[in-house]
């Protein structure tokens, strides 16, 4: 039957009258409906019915009857529920209340002309405005959008009655507002009552209250050459011009109040008009942002027809005093970059003293005036943005730049300044004259907050909404890794696996690398308890690097080279090695560069198209200075590649062969060469010089270097001085010629 | 008046700080703004209004084109530029602006010079990628990579 299910009951009234019903778990009346003398269905819940079973339905004459007394019990339930017998709730006057609002500008007129009466709005306050009132219920956005507060202002304009009758309208209006100041705070500034259209941009300058019959100024810089023609200008609604005064709360500043300041300083102020309108204009203040009070002379010829203007009292004494102060407050500018501001303050100094020239003749109103409308005329366009407008969104960079970390978010800005001021701490250092002023932007620093992200929950229902977003994101597809069998692998494959384990191990290595060149800059920033741990961390840490560095030691005595080869013959590889060598004890050093020199003709082959091993010359050097002698003869050896046990000497070396042609392996060679002839020179000479092959190495060097063309010799980066003394322990005078035109042994003129 | 300061690009996030200044008075003639785009126009203007974003009201726009030691300005008009091709924006110091080696041309002669620059640039490009082809190497060109 419609929309009633199984387990209602079902009242079915037939044509003749006669009724019946139909407990619910059947789904046959007693008296099967026929279907074309069935009158309607209605489903009714049991507990209208207060029939438990069947037996009770008494399905005959009463039946009426009891349905009759029914009856009676519905229009009390109805009563109840919609009618007198209805509870007040309290909802009732908050509704209504609200309802008020709506109602006000429709009451507002009569009001206006009746008695003044008190309104009281929600908030107690003596509103007559809805605007204002709305505003006041607008929960305060630092981000107001300009953009968004535009749209909200989307009241048709009140057209107001024009000429000699608006002092009717006025009057209690007025009245009511001076009430107003009394109790809200200063800082909110007050509705300009405007009857006619007005330009867009005006400022309510006035540092105190006047009374209702002095004319608001409202100037407009634009007013000259706007870019608009002056029936398309646009129109501040009433409702807009007291929302922009209106709607500020502590703290907000409309953008009227400010925006004009330039504009209204040099701009033309009409003379007083007494036909337009009266209005207030509360006090404005914000230190916070760059207030200006505003000045302005009256301008030389009344304004054109077609644009009715809000015109300045003559001002009171009070304004006087204040008259020849075309200082500018002094905008908000911490948020500058220092040198920003001092430009800024430069170029307000310049504008002053231009300022000051120009009114130099005591004050000659209708020079300044009329300069400033030239300049006025020649960029009718200028401030089109308005100040607020302009904070606003400066506001929101700020904003951005906040960060908890800033070494984190804008590493290179910071790490840039740290340089500059170790260099200008060494110039000063050395007591050089004043130093060039490094200003640094300081950005906000906000404190981390922890977000604990809480998924929507309704109240009263149960369970939670499964909602996936950014910050809870949720899997969506469950994807399994699969590695592949080894049979199915071909060679090729193989090697690019290999490669690209390679490459993981690089990146790994480099981000240890990165944390432990970190840990300097972390140690001076910790606290004395923490520093114990931060060194275990990075020796830990540094460990690992060695290890990834020659492949986790399988078990082996000596680990194969093969790791540490795959990682130099990638360019990050070296860079990267070059980088941890300082971090690493002196035997793994040795070890590196054992591996490195065993390994040499293999790595030259390889970098032949990168040309990168030269990076890793300074950090070897480094390292030699400080092996001692039998681990040089064994780096000599590794180089030459000798076996332990000197055979007998091939006719060329091709391993020293390949070392001499390249440019690094020369260096290299020179640099080892150099560092046994250091040796032998000092008190562990001695060791070196009874090493038996120490000197066969040398000999082998030399008979190698002896043979090879000069043209096939490489140029390397630098030719110690004191191979030529070392040369002289083992070849004779006429080979040591050779070698010394050859390699270039001296330089100079000889 | 009101001006901006031109930006700098402090974080690696690269938004451009712009410092809005506003002047005592009436006074200075309103600052002309140099942006770079994304494409490498050039265009001059003064700033009327930005957002957030970097958006851009420009006024009285001209194009500068650049080619070697010359220049030449197409006036444009009202531009409205889109923040996110925005490369940088500065303020042009109006006495200096006269100050330069460069010299100004006619704009059907830059425009020739430049076409002229742009052949070159094709040909010595189209070498480069047949010497790659034949060491069997590509590089990607630069345009297709921006957009990642």
């Amino acid at each position: 039957m419609g929309g009633a299910d199984l387990w209602d009951d079902v009242m079915y009234v037939f044509r003749d009258g006669e009724a019946c019903v139909s407990r619910g778990g059947g789904s046959e009346p007693e008296r099967g409906p026929r279907g074309a003398s069935l009158a309607v269905g209605v489903s009714a819940p049991r507990t209208m019915f207060r029939y438990q079973s069947l037996e009770d339905c008494p399905l005959d004459e009463d039946a009426f009857q009891t349905l009759g007394e029914e009856d009676e019990d519905i229009d009390q339930f109805n009563d109840d529920t919609f009618g007198a017998g209805a509870v007040d709730d309290d909802w009732q006057e908050a509704h209504e209340r609200l309802a008020e609002l709506e109602d006000k500008p429709a009451t507002a007129r009569e009001l206006e002309d009746g008695a003044v009466s008190d309104e009281m709005d929600l908030l107690g306050h003596h509103e007559e405005n809805l605007a204002e009132r709305l505003s006041k219920l607008v929960i305060e956005n630092e981000l107001e959008d300009p953009a968004i507060m535009q749209a909200v202002q989307t009241q048709p304009p009140m057209q107001q009655p024009g000429g000699l009758n608006s002092s009717i309208w006025d009057g209690s209006a007025v009245l009511r507002r001076i009430r107003g100041p009394l109790l809200t705070q200063i800082l909110c500034p007050k509705p300009v009552h405007i009857r006619a259209p007005m330009q867009q941009r005006y400022p309510s300058p006035y540092g105190e209250r006047m009374s209702p019959n002095q004319l608001c100024n409202v100037p407009n810089s634009s007013l000259l050459g706007h870019p608009f023609p002056p029936s398309v200008t646009p129109v501040f609604t009433h409702l807009q011009r007291a929302q922009l005064l209106g709607g500020a709360q502590a703290g907000r500043m409309s953008p009227s109040q400010f925006a004009r300041v330039s504009g209204l300083v040099g701009s033309p102020l009409t003379s007083m008009n007494p036909k337009l309108l009266q209005g207030r204009v509360g006090q404005m203040m914000s230190p916070a942002s760059g207030f200006r009070a505003f000045f302005g002379a009256p301008p030389p010829s009344a304004p054109p027809p077609s644009q009715q203007q809000q015109h300045p009292p003559c001002p009171g004494s009070h304004l006087q005093n204040l008259r020849p102060h075309p200082q500018m407050f002094r905008p908000d500018t911490t948020h500058l970059h220092p040198q920003h501001r001092r430009l800024l303050h430069q170029r307000q100094q310049q504008n002053r003293n231009q300022h000051r020239s120009l009114n130099g003749s005591a004050g000659d109103r209708a020079g300044h005036r009329s300069s400033q409308q030239e300049q006025l005329r020649k960029d009718p366009y200028a401030n089109l943005m308005l100040q607020r407008e302009k904070d606003w969104v400066s506001k929101i960079q700020m904003m951005q730049l906040q960060s908890t970390d800033p070494y984190l978010d804008d590493f290179y800005y910071q790490n840039y300044f740290q340089k500059l001021e170790k260099v200008s701490a060494a110039e000063e250092m050395h007591g050089d004259g004043p130093k060039k002023e490094r200003t640094k932007l300081i950005t906000p620093q906000v404190a981390k907050l922890e977000h604990a992200y809480k998924p929507v929950q309704f109240e009263g229902s149960l369970g939670k909404l499964t909602v996936s977003s950014v910050n809870n994101p949720r899997k969506m597809i469950d994807a399994v890794v699969t590695s592949r069998s080894e049979d199915d692998e071909t060679k090729e494959k193989q090697v690019r696996d290999k490669r690209r384990q390679t490459l993981v191990t690089i990146e790994k290595t480099y981000s240890l690398l990165l944390d432990v060149e970190d840990y300097e800059r972390r140690y001076l920033l910790s606290l004395e308890g923490e520093r114990p741990a931060l060194m275990e961390e990075r020796k830990q840490k540094i460990c690992d690097m060695y290890d990834n560095l020659r492949g986790k030691t399988p078990g082996q005595e000596r680990p194969s080279d093969d790791h540490f080869v795959q990682i130099m013959c990638i360019r990050k590889g070296k860079r990267m090695v070059a980088r941890i060598l300082p971090f690493l004890s002196m035997e793994q050093a040795a070890d590196i560069l054992m591996a490195t020199a065993r390994n040499l003709p293999f790595l030259i082959k390889k970098d032949a198209q990168d040309e990168v091993l030269l990076c890793l010359l300074r950090p070897f050097s480094l390292v030699l200075y400080h092996l001692p002698s039998g681990t040089v003869t064994s780096l000599l050896q590794q180089l030459a590649n000798l076996p332990q046990s000197v055979t007998a000497p091939a006719p060329a070396n091709l391993h020293l062969a390949a070392v001499l042609q390249n440019k690094f392996g020369l260096s290299l060679l020179y640099l080892v060469l150099s560092r046994g002839e250091e040796l032998q020179n000092s008190n562990a000479g001695t060791e070196l010089m009874q090493d038996n092959q120490w000197t066969e190495l040398m000999s082998m060097t030399t008979r190698e270097l002896l043979r090879i063309p000069e043209a096939a010799l490489a140029k390397p980066v630098s030719t110690p001085s004191n191979l030529l003394s070392l040369f002289s322990r083992y070849v004779d005078q006429q080979k040591l010629n050779v070698l010394e035109t050859k390699l270039q042994l001296v330089q100079g003129i000889r | 008046m009101l001006s901006f300061e031109f930006g700098l690009c402090i974080n690696c996030n690269q938004c451009l700080i712009f410092s809005v200044t506003t002047n005592a008075d009436l006074t200075s003639l309103p600052e002309k703004h140099l942006v770079l785009l994304r494409d490498g126009r050039t265009l001059i203007g003064y700033l009327r209004s930005i957002d957030q974003f970097a958006n851009l009201v420009l006024h009285q726009t001209v194009e500068r084109i650049h080619v070697g030691k010359k220049y030449g300005d197409i006036p444009r008009g009202i531009f409205v530029v889109r923040g996110e091709n925005v490369v940088l924006l500065g303020e042009i110091d109006l006495e200096k602006e006269s100050d330069t080696p460069l010299q100004q041309v006619s704009i059907e002669e830059i425009l020739e010079e430049q076409r002229v620059e742009q052949q070159a640039k094709q040909e010595s490009e189209k070498l480069k990628v047949q010497a790659l082809k034949e060491r069997g190497l590509s590089i990607p060109r630069a345009d297709t990579l921006d957009e990642y």
